[in-house]
């Protein structure tokens, strides 16, 4: 955390994230969506109604604490909720203009596996398969239209993209073989081996090491830039924000109490619950530096 | 079994504190097996209890009729010595919850206090001990029970003893295993700076922390004990002076070819006796542990 | 991974150990003559008992009794069944054939049948199907094997006369070639029937909790992000992991039917070690049970490093550790 805080102090506000390109057409376009849980007898309501936008090519960020419901967005928009009881489910949620709200298992599956979106998590250890060598893992992700090279070179060739030295090698070993930077960055070359257009991080640093995380997010970075691949960083760390993403959402109970860009949000929030987090995170920082 | 109205703690506004034992109850009947399974336990337990006022004849009356089938006189027919097999499935009860009951409870006694022990001392005392629930582990249970009853005859209490013996590791494994769990929590640890007895640490702080899971192996280990019990009256080796429903069954097992409600009757009743805990067991789990037994939606 | 293999192994020699001093320390609680108790419920003529004497030492003090009959042991002479006129171990021998083909076919029956089933239920969408199979299996379990038995004799042998009643099959047989085997067959339909379905209820139930348990697992999420289909999600990574606790399990069980399918063989008059054992109890024919015994034990060891190596095999973790 510290770690992303002093590089971007150190870089100055001078190297701000490019400006959004507001042109640029709206690759996910979500309205009033409500995801209502059900616990017992109890309704909660982690998303309700959201309003939330991607443009081609541009990085947003989803800030609020936890309980704040920006992992269920992300889990609710991309479809992946975990087995849970669901009250409600609704909203307009279009990716391309096709309604993926009510859109069937097997053409969602297909949007998955080629040209659309992808995710990756928290907690790479949890989310690979203790049992299986990551380069098949990585292998059954890939796209099926994409013909260029064979099924193994296809899956250095990530590999190598992600940023893990000697590809070859780490295909063949098991996620318990692997560090948690490293783990991560194969989570990662999961989640391109589709060609997404769009991709959902949830705390894609949070359970890693202070340095390692700075790491992963210049890859995060790069990737973003390189493939023009539209991001959707879900986090609770502003440090996060400021390095990465052009426009931020702030979530407080279920709801977007405000949306800015990055810029706007630091130099003049808007809403009290936002100027808390900044002034939380600003504090926090100036203690870590004094200690 | 997914059903969220029946697991969810039904009886909170009903001035029975949660968490209370009428509430553990009221929650386990709440869940719809284990009130089925409860129910079961309570007409087995009136019938053993009320069977000498019920049966209409004592177990040991033989009538004129043998190998009578089901008619109205004799709601389950007669076996080979002319005896009512509606009175003797009514006293087989008797046996077999007592076996259940018995052995049980033996095996808690004995399995809890070693598992305390182990957990509550580490070091050697529960290095040898855990040796010794691994010896015992080691052999099927019910090769265990036809050792002590080799040795030792089929007396009907020595009985109880040995199903007691090879079972009690269950119970010292799990009650080990919740020991482990909460000796490191921070009441207990307060507890100790207190300067609290061992005993009442043990008894009053850490037990009522870990009996649920303990009450559902005990329920387990009753229809264990219950299940041996039979398998030694079907094999000939139970007491014969008790009346068995697997005893009865190693009687019917030469009557096959002609009379089988000799072996129909007194096998459901053991059947219906071992459903009745398990379901009762698994109620009491659901309220434990809601996820254990929740299906799954989501895997599109 | 080997040398973990290995400290397991070493691990179970003393627990045999155990076991036979322990079987042999049991048979002097027993109040009365040491020789009787060995050789049961038979007059015994003066010269043998004698020779029993001399070779188990009954006279001499308990722990040279015990090592003698140790040293016995390892040379592979666990005593002389008066009531068999047969040496333990030659009759030991000739039994476990049988009864590791009466527990192999039925796992080989209930493994898929119970791994079926405790998918179909731990996957299925419809709370509808999980409660059928959970009851169903939760009833079907509570059918002792021995009642099951005699319920698929009284339909099966005596009501329809399809197959045979019990025994393995004639002692003399006059078919050849592939009459023969159906012959054999015929004669292990009815056990390997009722031992495959009861354990392979419990197969079910073990199958449908770990299967539960997989699913809501990460990874199962990162599947269904890739796009993968319900089948390959199974298939690919559903089957293997939530196969782990099931090798524990079953595995156990197998050794402990290696050791004797006591109520299987009871039911059916299949001749093996169960049978054996039942027989020598009633008999007290305590060298024989001693005999017996120590088999099981051996069984039920041998099958939980079989089991280590299997785990091995399904989970990497394992083998990297240590």
């Amino acid at each position: 955390m510290s770690g992303v805080q002093r590089d971007r102090s150190e870089a100055g506000t001078t190297d701000a994230p490019e400006a959004p390109d507001a042109a640029a057409p709206v690759l996910l376009d979500v309205g009033c969506l409500k995801v209502h849980l059900r616990l017992g007898h109890a309704v909660i309501r982690a998303v309700d109604g959201v309003d939330f936008q991607v443009r081609q090519g541009e990085c947003v960020g989803i800030v609020g604490e936890s309980g704040s419901g920006k992992s269920t967005l992300a889990r609710g928009i991309t479809r992946l909720m975990p087995n849970v009881k669901i009250a409600e489910l609704s909203g307009n949620l279009r990716f391309e203009g096709r309604d993926i709200l009510n859109m069937g298992d097997r053409e969602l599956r297909t949007l998955r596996r080629g040209r659309g979106f992808s995710m990756i998590f928290q907690d790479p250890l949890g989310y690979l398969n203790p049992t299986q060598r990551v380069g098949r893992q990585i292998g059954e992700a890939l796209s099926q239209d994409a013909t260029t090279g064979s099924y193994e070179s296809r899956v250095w060739a990530l590999l190598d993209e992600v940023g893990l030295p000697d590809p070859k090698n780490i295909a063949r070993r098991y996620p318990h073989e692997l560090s948690g930077g490293m783990r991560q960055r194969v989570m990662i070359a999961i989640a391109l081996a589709s060609d997404p257009k769009l991709l959902f991080a949830d705390e894609p640093t949070t359970a890693l090491d202070a340095t390692v995380q700075l790491q992963v997010l210049q890859t995060l970075h790069r990737l973003h830039r390189e493939r023009n691949m539209a991001m959707a960083i879900i986090t609770h760390d502003l440090g996060v924000v400021a390095e990465l993403c052009d426009r931020v959402y702030v979530m407080h109970t279920g709801k977007v109490v405000e949306s800015a860009t990055t810029v706007e949000l630091f130099e003049n929030p808007q809403h009290p619950y936002s100027a808390r987090l900044i002034d939380l995170s600003t504090r926090r920082i100036s203690q870590e530096h004094r200690s | 079994m997914s059903d969220s109205k029946a697991t969810a703690p039904a009886v909170a506004g009903k001035g029975i504190v949660p968490g209370s034992w009428q509430a553990h109850f009221a929650n386990i009947v709440g869940t719809r097996h284990g009130a089925l399974g409860a129910g079961i336990l309570l007409v087995l337990v009136v019938m053993a209890i009320t069977a000498p006022l019920i049966a209409p004849y004592p177990p040991l009356e033989q009538t004129p009729v043998s190998l009578a089938p089901p008619s109205w006189p004799f709601p389950f027919g007669t076996d080979n010595t002319g005896r009512d097999l509606f009175s003797l499935i009514l006293y087989g009860s008797q046996s077999s919850l007592l076996v259940g009951l018995g052995a049980a409870l033996a095996a808690l006694l004995v399995g809890g206090t070693l598992g305390i022990l182990a957990g509550y001392f580490q070091g050697p005392v529960e290095a040898v001990l855990m040796r010794l629930i691994e010896l015992f582990q080691t052999l099927p249970v019910i090769i265990l029970v036809l050792c002590a009853v080799a040795l030792f005859g089929s007396n009907f209490w020595l009985l109880i003893a040995a199903v007691a013996l090879a079972i009690w590791p269950m119970e010292a494994r799990l009650v080990y295993g919740q020991y482990i769990k909460l000796r490191e929590r921070e009441f207990i640890a307060a507890a100790r700076v207190a300067d609290l007895s061992t005993a009442h640490i043990m008894f009053r702080e850490i037990l009522p922390n870990a009996i649920q899971p303990i009450i559902v192996q005990v329920a387990l280990d009753a229809s264990i004990a219950i299940l041996i019990e039979a398998g030694l009256g079907f094999l000939g080796l139970s007491d014969p002076s008790r009346v068995s429903w697997g005893r009865l069954l190693f009687v019917a097992q030469d009557y096959m070819d002609s009379a089988w409600w000799m072996s129909l009757f007194p096998g459901a009743a053991i059947c219906i006796t071992v459903v009745g805990l398990n379901l009762f067991a698994d109620g009491l789990n659901e309220i434990i542990d809601p996820r254990s037994t929740s299906g799954m939606g989501g895997l599109q | 991974m080997l040398r973990f293999v290995g400290r397991r192994a070493l691990y179970a020699v003393p627990l045999i150990l155990v076991v036979i001093i322990l079987m042999f320390s049991m048979l002097h609680l027993i109040p009365g003559d040491p020789v009787q108790a060995l050789v049961g419920d038979y007059p015994v003529p003066p010269a043998y008992r004698q020779a029993i004497e001399e070779k188990y030492r009954l006279n001499d003090p308990f722990l040279v009794q015990v090592s003698n009959y140790l040293i016995n042991v390892a040379k592979g002479d666990f005593g002389f069944s008066y009531q068999n006129q047969r040496a333990v171990l030659d009759l030991i021998l000739e039994r476990a054939p049988r009864t590791i083909l009466l527990a192999s076919v039925s796992f080989a029956l209930a493994i898929p049948l119970g791994m079926a089933i405790g998918v179909a239920a731990g996957t299925t969408r419809s709370a509808g199907t999980d409660k059928f199979w959970t009851t169903t299996t939760l009833i079907v379990y509570a059918v002792p094997t021995f009642w099951l038995g005699q319920l698929l004799v009284m339909f099966f042998a005596l009501h329809l006369g399809w197959l045979p009643t019990q025994g393995i099959g004639p002692m003399v047989s006059r078919a050849q070639g592939f009459a023969w085997l159906l012959e054999k067959l015929r004669y292990l339909a009815l056990p390997v029937l009722a031992f495959g379905i009861h354990e392979g209820m419990r197969v079910a139930r073990i199958m449908r909790a770990s299967v539960i348990d997989t699913i809501s697992q990460g990874y199962i999420i990162t599947a269904r992000a890739k796009g993968l289909t319900r089948g390959q999600i199974i298939r690919r990574h559903v089957l293997r992991n939530s196969s782990l606790p099931l090798v524990t399990i079953a595995g156990y069980a197998f050794g402990s039917a290696l050791g004797g399918a006591v109520f299987l063989e009871t039911v059916f008059t299949w001749p093996g070690l169960g049978l054996l054992l039942v027989d020598s109890i009633r008999l007290r024919d305590n060298m024989m049970v001693i005999g017996v015994v120590i088999f099981s034990a051996l069984a039920v060891v041998a099958m939980n490093l079989i089991v280590d190596l299997l785990y091995a095999a399904l989970d990497p973790r394992i083998r990297t550790v240590r």
